[in-house]
Order: C-alpha cells, then structure tokens, then sequence
C-alpha cells in the first residue's frame, strides 16, 4: 500500500494525516497504531487507537463528512494532495449565489405552499408547509431572493430529496 | 377477568400493552396498517389482523373496522393505548354498546376532560385552580379571540379544543403576530383532530409541568400514585420525564395536596380507570390544572419503577370490574426513575423527522435498565406516525445514581440507518442546571440543544478528523478496485479480498 497523505479540517483546525499502512497513521507528525473497521452499510465504524476505542457514526453531508462521536457533532472536510492543489491553483472558491433548489428533507405531505413563482422572499421566509409525522414543519427560505419555479402542489406526498422549490 | 384482549395501537405501547396481558393470561390480538405488517406488536401478539392502508385514518382510527375484528376473533375487551381512539368518547360508547369492555374511562368521563374547555369549566367548579383564559366562553371566532388576548394579556397560548401532544399549540408573545397563529393552530388541529376549535390560556412563564397519575376503580376507590415531572419539553411535546420531581422533592405536604387536588377532579368526573392530571406549577408552589390525559400516558413507566405498580395491569383489572388492591397510605415513592424518549429526529437539524430502515440497533441493558420499543434492526420507520422509537426508562437509589446510570445506557444504545434524539439526551445529562433540577417548560429553546457543561475530551476532534479521512481512504480504494477488476492482477485480488474482510 502507497502511503497517501490527507488534510482535515475539523472546526477551523486541520489535521495533517498520513496512511502509512492499515494499522499505522501519521497525525501532525505524530504517529498512531490503529484499526479501522467499517461497519458496512452501518453508517459507523470501530476504530482503535493506540488501544483506545471510538464509536462514531460517519455521514456523508454537503460534501463533507458528518462525524457523530460520544453524541457530539463534528464537520469534517477532507481533501488528498491532489485535490488541495487543484483548489489552491483555482484560488478559493467562493460561495455560490446562484439558485437554491429547497428538496424535500423528509418524505411527507405538502400541506400549504404560502409563496408563488415571481414572489420577492426574504430569508427565513416560509416557503412550504411539510407535514411527517404527525408535525407540521415550516421550510423556510435560506436568504433573500425570488421564486423561480414551485414544484410541488398542495396534498402532493414527496419523497425525501424530492424538489420542491426553485429559488434564484 | 377477560378471556381475550385487543390493542387498537401499534408500536412500543401495543408492545407494552400485550406484555401485561400475557403476564395476566390474557390472549392478545393486534391489528396494524400495511406500513405495520412487520412491527413487533403484530410478531408479539397471539392473533393479528390487517386493519387498511398505512395512513391512520384508513387504519388505526377506522373505529368500525376494529370493532369487527373484535367481534370476530371473540375479544372481549379492547386497550386503545395512547393516542388513536384512546380519547374518543364515541369509540368508548360503542364498545359499550357492542358489549366489549373499553379499557378505559366511561365516555362520558371522555367528553368531559376531552373538550380541554369544558374541563377547565369542570374541575374549576370543584374547586381545582386553573390557569386563566377563556374557558366558559364556548368555542370563539378569531375576531372575538384577538379581542379578548389583552384582557388575559401577553404572553399566551393558543390550544386546541380537542387533542393533545403539543400539537396546533401556538406560543403568542403580542397581537400583531396572534392573526398568523390563529391560523396555523386552527389548520394543524383539524388535520390532527378534525376539529379546528381553539381557546386562550395565559402562559404561565417559568412553569414546571408536573403531572399526577391516578386509579379509579368501578367501586368509587381513587388514589394517586405520586408525581411525574415533565418539564423538558420542545414544542410542547415532551422529551424527558422524571419520578420524582425535582422541584416537589421532599416536600411530602405538596405532594399530598397535589396529590388531594388531583384526586378531586377525577371524582368531579366520576372516572373510572388510569388518569392523569397535568399541572402547572410556578416558582411560589402555586399549581394550576392544565388538563387530563383520560388515557395510558407515554411516560407511565417512571411511576411504575417508583411505585412498583403494573398500571398496565391495573387497568385491565379495574376494566373487569375489580377494586383497587392497594390502599393510598401503602402507596410509597421508592428511589428515582427516568425516562429518555428516543425520536427518530435529528437533533443537529432542527429536530427533524428520521424515516428509513434502521440498519442496527443495539438495546442498553444491565442493572436497572428497561427499555420499551416497537422496532428492531430491520424494521423501516415510515413516516405515517409519531417519531417515538423507544422509550429508555432508568431506576436508582437518588436522583444523581439515576442521571449516571442513563448516560451510561445511552452510551450503550446503538441504532444505525436512522438518526436519532440521543445526542441531545446525553448533552441535557450534561447541562449543570439540569442536574441541579432548575428547570422549567421553557428550559429546551426550539432548535437548541441544551448546552453541555463538560469540558469536552481534547482528542475527539482529532479522532472525527481522522475517522473521515479512512472513511474517505476507503471510498477512494474502492472506486479504484471496481475500475481496475478487469485486469486480473493479483494484487488486486488481494485489495479486494482485504476490502471484503473489513465488511462486518
């Protein structure tokens, strides 16, 4: 196995991390005995390290990685040597401003759409009513902008990631 | 006693339902939805019939359709549960007129305490202080509500008629947002209800909500078995309840008087059956009714650990006619009990709802430890009913042993596939404030999780950073393995045999 090398960032601090093999890791030029075996499908994995012995449930999350360990959250952002270069060649990318597409977070049943196409909304803004079990829960416009497309109707039942809603 | 039970539920208390039943000797009969056909009622119970399509309306609500089944399959009494048809005075009447025994109050104990107006007007006549607002007043329009909201003043609370659970429930803070609410209450309440009445009830601020359990039998015995506290609520629907409270903890006269007080408004209504009267209670100790449940509550498993009481069982019994076994004075409060309801929800979204097949589920167990629950690994949580999963319910010496031992069960719980509340469970067993017992209805702001005052294990960060950057490894591997299969290279053989060695 050819040794690769990973940047993590996890809440604003990066982690330099080197795979030497299945059992060895490099952390910030400390190194670690390890084994990491994935639950499949699970969505979680046991790793030992150094003897000592985690939990956490792993998601994949916009992108990133979701990491859920003794019931705290952590965002991670991992990226090899190759992937660091081509962004730091590009120059920082910056947050795109283009359109919102809301997808349905849950399946469920549209029970009220207080928005139509062509409406100026404001951020925080009730685009959509969604109804799932048994609570009705307000899907809210992320920032300001204007109703491009609605695709969902009143007493429609969506799928989770369906899409509702278009927003430039 | 009766020969054969039906439980119109599903889920973890159609599970709890039929465990005592069997204990009793009872035969069981479940019925469920075409979303059920797998739950664990349907697989516990002696028979088991399919009542229609997964929405509740078509299934667990169709009053008619369970009735018959009752008839045919010679049930001679039917459990309603929570929720569904347990609060439905009709549904009571006909199996009184069928000739089934309703494992519940009469149904006119049902309509009383159902419509929350007419019971504010009830037990307030016999002498039992309620939270003011526009009780006596009959079911008003929005025109005359916004009328009346700054005679009983700002804060308040727009409740539904009928139902329960927090449900169309709306906090209004002044006039200008109350149209908004008015609304949104109204249309949430019929769609849970199908009944779009409201009324206004100030709110209380800084209010605990602390809940007396009764039993009544059919010979006019009725005693309470002590206070649960359910303060920790979000959205008015609550999270975590405890037996003890806290707040009442060795004041035994509050206790009794609330204990009195409770016992009075069930006699106002001549109910028979389990009961549970709500209470508000402010910082001076002045305790206002709120409402009662005419029903099983979600959280009667901490009384039962403090008074060692089936309350199950208890009602089934008192539905067959029997009298109380037990006296008030033998009544004993013993140790501390909680309960952590377990939702499928996330917690770092703003709480919401978690549907899919739940891949693994490991259940804490040891000293202790009870667990009620209607999946399993395997089951698929739909998204036609509530979120609650399972409820976790811990039993010790002191209030301290109690929040020990729940962090310790919900270090042990597992459930995979799904996400679920126990992240904020174990953050609130870690709030100081919560541990000191200071807390009240408003302590869980919507969307926030309770602030965890332990200082967090330096490592953690660095152990998620690298648990992503395997999982990330891995994924890369893979991708390259599948690319280059073709190639009949030995190592590769080897990759893929390391790869199939680390899946479970």
């Amino acid at each position: 196995m050819t040794s690769e090398i990973y940047f993590a960032e996890v809440e604003g601090k990066e982690y330099q991390i080197e795979i030497l093999s299945e059992t060895r890791v490099v952390i910030n030029g400390a190194s670690h005995e390890i084994d990491y075996q994935p639950l499949k499908k699970h969505s979680s994995c046991s790793l030992l390290v150094d003897g000592k012995s985690f939990e956490p449930n792993t998601y994949q999350e916009n992108g990133g990685w979701e990491i859920i360990l003794t019931g705290k959250r952590f965002n991670v952002l991992v990226e090899d040597e190759r992937e660091r270069r081509l962004r730091l060649a590009a120059g920082e990318s910056t947050l795109q401003e283009g359109r919102y597409i809301l997808k349905s977070p849950m399946p469920g049943l549209v029970i009220d759409i207080p928005v139509k196409v062509g409406d100026q909304v404001m951020e925080g803004q009730v685009l959509l009513i969604l109804e799932s079990m048994k609570m009705q829960n307000e899907l809210t416009a992320p920032r300001d902008g204007k109703i491009a497309r609605i695709q969902a109707k009143v007493n429609d039942n969506v799928e989770r990631k369906q899409t509702l809603l278009i927003m430039e | 006693m009766f020969k054969k039970i039906l439980v119109a539920n599903r889920g973890e208390i159609a599970v709890r339902i039929i465990r005592s039943c069997r204990e009793l000797n009872i035969q069981t009969v479940a019925v469920f939805s075409d979303a059920d056909r797998h739950g664990l009622h349907v697989r516990y119970a002696d028979e088991a019939y399919h009542l229609g399509p997964s929405k509740a309306s078509e299934s667990y609500l169709r009053s008619e359709k369970i009735l018959e089944i009752a008839q045919k399959c010679g049930a001679d009494a039917i459990h309603p549960g929570y929720g569904f048809l347990a609060e439905r005075a009709d549904f009571s009447q006909a199996c009184q007129d069928q000739g089934i025994s309703f494992i519940g109050p009469k149904p006119s104990a049902i309509s009383a305490m159902g419509d929350k107006q007419i019971a504010r007007e009830t037990v307030s006549k016999a002498g039992v202080p309620v939270v003011p607002g526009t009780e006596g007043q009959g079911d008003l329009t929005d025109k005359a509500l916004l009328k009346i909201a700054p005679e009983i003043g700002f804060p308040l609370l727009i409740k539904p008629s009928a139902g329960g659970g927090g449900k169309g429930m709306r906090e209004v803070a002044n006039i200008k947002e109350m149209p908004g609410l008015l609304t949104a209450s109204r249309r949430e309440a019929e769609s849970s209800f199908g009944d779009g009445n409201i009324y206004l009830e100030k709110l209380i601020q800084g209010a605990r909500h602390i809940e007396i359990q009764i039993l009544a039998d059919q010979h006019g015995n009725v005693l309470h078995l002590g206070e649960r506290e359910c303060s920790i609520q979000r959205r008015h629907q609550k999270l975590l309840e405890e037996a003890p409270s806290p707040f009442i903890g060795d004041d035994q006269a509050l206790r009794d008087k609330m204990g009195e007080v409770a016992v009075q408004a069930a006699r106002a209504v001549n109910y028979i059956n389990a009961g549970t009267i709500e209470f508000l209670v402010n910082a001076n100790k002045e305790y206002y009714f709120l409402e009662m449940n005419t029903r099983l509550q979600v959280e009667h498993p901490v009384t039962e650990a403090v008074t060692g009481i089936d309350i199950v069982k208890e009602q089934i019994r008192i539905a067959a006619g029997l009298s109380l076994q037990h006296k008030q004075e033998d009544i004993i409060l013993k140790g501390w009990a909680m309960e952590c309801r377990i939702n499928a929800e996330d917690p770092f979204r703003d709480f919401m709802p978690s549907t899919g097949l739940i891949t693994q589920s490991i259940l804490p167990a040891g000293p202790g430890i009870r667990i009620d629950t209607g999946v399993y690994s395997g089951f698929e949580i739909s998204p036609y009913y509530d979120a609650l999963i399972s409820k976790l319910i811990v039993h010790e010496e002191t209030r301290e042993e109690t929040i020990t031992r729940m962090k310790r069960a919900l270090d042990e719980y597992r459930v995979l596939g799904i996400r679920t509340n126990i992240p904020f469970h174990q953050a609130l067993l870690e709030n100081t404030d919560f541990l000191a017992g200071e807390f009240n209805t408003q302590f869980i702001q919507d969307g926030n999780l309770p602030v965890s005052d332990t200082p967090m294990d330096q490592s953690l960060p660095e152990i998620a950073a690298l648990t992503a950057v395997l999982a990330t490894h891995k994924r890369t591997q893979r991708s390259a393995v599948s690319m280059q299969r073709g190639r009949r290279d030995t190592s590769n053989w080897k990759w893929i045999n390391r790869w199939e060695r680390t899946k479970e």
